[in-house]
């Protein structure tokens, strides 16, 4: 491990003597970046996103629901899933008083799905789908061993994991395939983008101090921090310093992902790069300074991309593991974190094309040759290395780098 | 892991550098050690005859369970125990070769997972049905379930008896008791059944240096075994080095109290042995993880590193004779020995699973899951 961390030394000093040069390098100057994630006007917070933190709370009780075998129906999973304000879906009341819901911002992001919504019913589908597999699939099978073609347990260790005929985990498939298709792609390609921070007259109103209603933000202003929510918004990460938390919240999605990324010394620095951006973004908003909150949103889109892509190929690698040590079932919950993440992929924002590193069909290839015949209980570890690797080169980090 | 790495990279280099180069050199190491001297003797002189002796205590424990649930009394309850004293002992020796037939039973978890979840226990018992067979049960069978049927049920052994007897349940009682002791022995006789029909040879034959050959995996599922079994099972876990307070309950054998300890030292003195290809039931040494080491002449800290293991096993050994026999009690009345017994363990760890299987070229082929 530390051997391998000198090349990636190295090669950060390339990049930054490279890239000096061409930076005006004195813009931060002007620009007042806190140490914490804390924005006032008039000794009030300027910072808000409980939408955000529902969403994510949302998320967590559907996903937890999954092996409600005794209690929870495809009904009831799928209210879950598009709640409406007043229904009595979630044991938290708090969500049942909410008007807001999972399904509306699933793969519902301006610049990747406003003028493609075709494929964005396709994406709500699958989620459901997963929904309903669960419930009619593995539920039946809750007290049958699980074959090739056949739903029910497999042991994990001491742990036990209910899968599908073909070995797909549906509860981490869910999850893990949310942190793209909500998490990310309302951060990414919805709220900081530029046709969302931007809309009508933001820029102005946001020069001009106009407040959104009777709020204490700019439209601009809030946008920000809804992206922010997606990540740090769970009730147990604190706004202003959430890396004080890292590896130690009771989040299961993003954030928590980013700890464990950021713990993998070839990706160190991870959580305290993206904090960093998104600080000084919305020091940028409050200044004006749009460049360089553009400059911002290219880091951050970078570094989220980056957790989902490094533990696609983490989880994908750890199945291939598993299956060369001839524990096949063994591999399946790996396989299905896995694929989530894969499934993720497809909203990760590279900021030089505006578009997903990987391309989404090369992505729907990927997720056909695993899922193809039995699934998970034949596919082979080259399948997994080639996944593997096309995922890392696209993100110039080694497959490798990902899997330790 | 490192080395490998480093490999791939600088094959990477190579193959930038000059890509119609087609030869990919096998990912195999270079010492030419006679791994199939080892692995004969790991077969013949200690894997297979451990699984034997284990084999006749498991007979025994069935033997003896079928004697109490056809006369359930005191006495034949007594003899029970005894029994399943000496299989748990027993059990010690095999545990860590969780390979072959072995690994694809799951048969570790389905004999000695613990604690036991006594409330599924008690359901499957008032059902009446159930299979042992489901990964869901893994908790509610093996050695712990039993400890909890003949031990952890009453306080007085005439009221555990009356469960067998006066109980309105006691038929279901008996049976599932029935039910555990064969699972235990069928599992058992599968296992060593596979080594003596063809595994041996599979298995002493597969002398290959990559990660799919058979000292490879065994060494993995030797150091997963101390690592994850032994020391964070048996002493980590319960003494609270994983979670926020101590957890006594979690200790092995919880409900008859006083064999914890026993257990533990059974489980290292076995983890030595086979370190030092220790003949079971004998004296002589064979091939070895320390022979190995000594033939690549491995030094650390200026010592032979198999030396280096062998005072750790010692230095680990004493700490563990140090505790009370029950190391509930241990934990509950001064945690800091069970903790110092624990860092001792902890050391090897690193020597094995570092050192040792660095020197060996052995890459992990396990990582510590992310626990949901």
């Amino acid at each position: 491990m530390k051997k391998l961390f000198y090349p990636a030394i190295i090669m950060s000093l390339v990049l930054a003597s490279c890239s000096s040069d061409d930076e005006a390098g004195d813009v931060q100057q002007d620009i007042d970046v806190p140490s914490n994630y804390v924005f006032e006007r008039g000794g009030e917070t300027t910072v808000q996103y409980p939408g955000q933190t529902t969403r994510l709370q949302m998320t967590a009780e559907l996903t937890g629901s999954f092996k409600s075998f005794d209690t929870a129906t495809e009904e009831s999973l799928l209210n879950m899933f598009a709640h409406v304000e007043g229904a009595n879906d979630f044991e938290n009341t708090a969500l049942n008083a909410s008007g807001k819901n999972i399904k509306s911002k699933t793969a519902a992001s301006a610049d990747y799905f406003s003028a493609n919504v075709a494929e964005s019913a396709e994406i709500k589908a699958d989620f459901e789908s997963f929904i309903s597999q669960q419930v009619n699939e593995v539920f039946p099978n809750e007290n049958t061993t699980a074959e090739a073609g056949v739903a029910g347990q497999v042991a994990d260790g001491t742990r036990v994991r209910y899968v599908t005929g073909k070995g797909l985990e549906l509860n981490q498939a869910f999850a893990k395939g949310m942190m793209g298709a909500l998490l990310a792609d309302q951060m990414l390609n919805n709220y900081l983008s530029t046709a969302v921070l931007d809309e009508a007259s933001n820029r102005e109103d946001n020069d001009n101090l106009v407040l959104d209603g009777d709020n204490n933000y700019t439209t601009m202003e809030h946008k920000w921090d809804e992206a922010y929510g997606y990540l740090y918004g769970d009730p147990s990460v604190p706004t202003a310093n959430p890396n004080s938390v890292l590896n130690e919240s009771e989040d299961h999605l993003l954030f928590n992902y980013l700890g464990v990324v950021d713990g993998d010394d070839d990706f160190s620095g991870l959580a305290q790069t993206v904090f960093d951006a998104f600080k000084t973004g919305r020091a940028a908003i409050v200044a004006g300074d749009y460049e360089l909150r553009d400059e911002q949103v290219a880091i951050i889109k970078e570094g989220v991309s980056t957790i989902i892509a490094v533990r696609a190929v983490h989880y994908l690698q750890a199945g291939k593991e598993s299956i060369v040590a001839g524990n096949v079932e063994g591999s399946f919950h790996a396989l299905s974190e896995g694929f989530g993440f894969l499934y993720s992929l497809r909203f990760t924002n590279n900021p030089n094309t505006g578009t997903p590193y990987v391309s989404p069909s090369e992505i729907d290839t990927f997720k056909t040759q695993l899922l193809e015949g039995n699934g998970f209980w034949d596919v082979t570890p080259e399948t997994l290395d080639t996944i593997s690797e096309t995922i890392a080169t696209a993100f110039n980090f080694t497959v490798e780098q990902a899997a330790n | 892991m490192i080395k490998n790495a480093l490999f791939i990279l600088s094959l990477t280099l190579v193959v930038v550098a000059c890509s119609s180069d087609d030869s990919t050199p096998e990912e195999e190491n270079n010492d030419s050690f006679d791994r199939q001297a080892l692995l004969v003797n790991w077969a013949d002189n200690i894997i297979v005859p451990s699984y034997t002796a284990f084999t006749t205590e498991t007979n025994n424990l069935v033997s003896a369970t079928n004697s109490f649930t056809e006369n359930p009394t005191v006495e034949t309850l007594q003899q029970v125990r005894l029994t399943w004293i000496e299989a748990s002992l027993a059990f010690q020796h095999v545990s860590m070769f969780e390979i072959g037939k072995a690994e694809a039973l799951n048969y570790r978890n389905r004999i000695n997972v613990y604690p036991t979840n006594t409330s599924e226990i008690d359901g499957l018992i008032a059902d009446g049905n159930y299979d042992f067979s489901l990964p869901s049960t893994i908790d509610a069978q093996g050695f712990p379930a039993m400890d909890y049927l003949i031990n952890g049920l009453a306080s007085s052994d005439e009221e555990i008896v009356a469960f067998y007897t006066t109980n309105e349940n006691a038929e279901n009682y008996k049976a599932y008791l029935n039910t555990l002791a064969e699972t235990i022995s069928t599992l058992t006789e599968t296992v060593l059944n596979d080594w003596n029909n063809g595994y041996r040879d599979t298995f002493v034959n597969n002398t290959s240096s990559s990660a799919s050959g058979s000292v490879d995996k065994l060494a993995n599922d030797y150091v997963f075994y101390y690592e994850k079994a032994l020391r964070a099972g048996k002493v980590g876990i319960p003494a609270g080095v994983f979670s926020n307070e101590p957890l006594p309950e979690k200790v092995e054998a919880f409900y008859k109290e006083d064999i914890s300890k026993q257990l533990a030292l059974e489980a290292l003195q076995a983890t030595q042995d086979f370190f030092e290809g220790k003949k079971f039931g004998g004296t002589s040494k064979g091939e070895s993880f320390k022979s190995y080491l000594a033939y690549l002449n491995t030094i650390k800290n200026g010592e032979n590193l198999g030396n280096l293991i062998t005072a750790q096993f010692e230095t680990s050994k004493s700490k563990l004779e140090g505790l009370n026999t029950n190391f509930s009690l241990q934990i509950e009345n001064d945690n800091s020995k069970m903790l110092t017994a624990y860092n001792e363990l902890q050391r090897n760890v690193i020597l094995l699973k570092v050192d040792m299987l660095q020197a060996m070229d052995i890459s992990v082929d396990y990582v510590d899951a992310d626990g949901d």
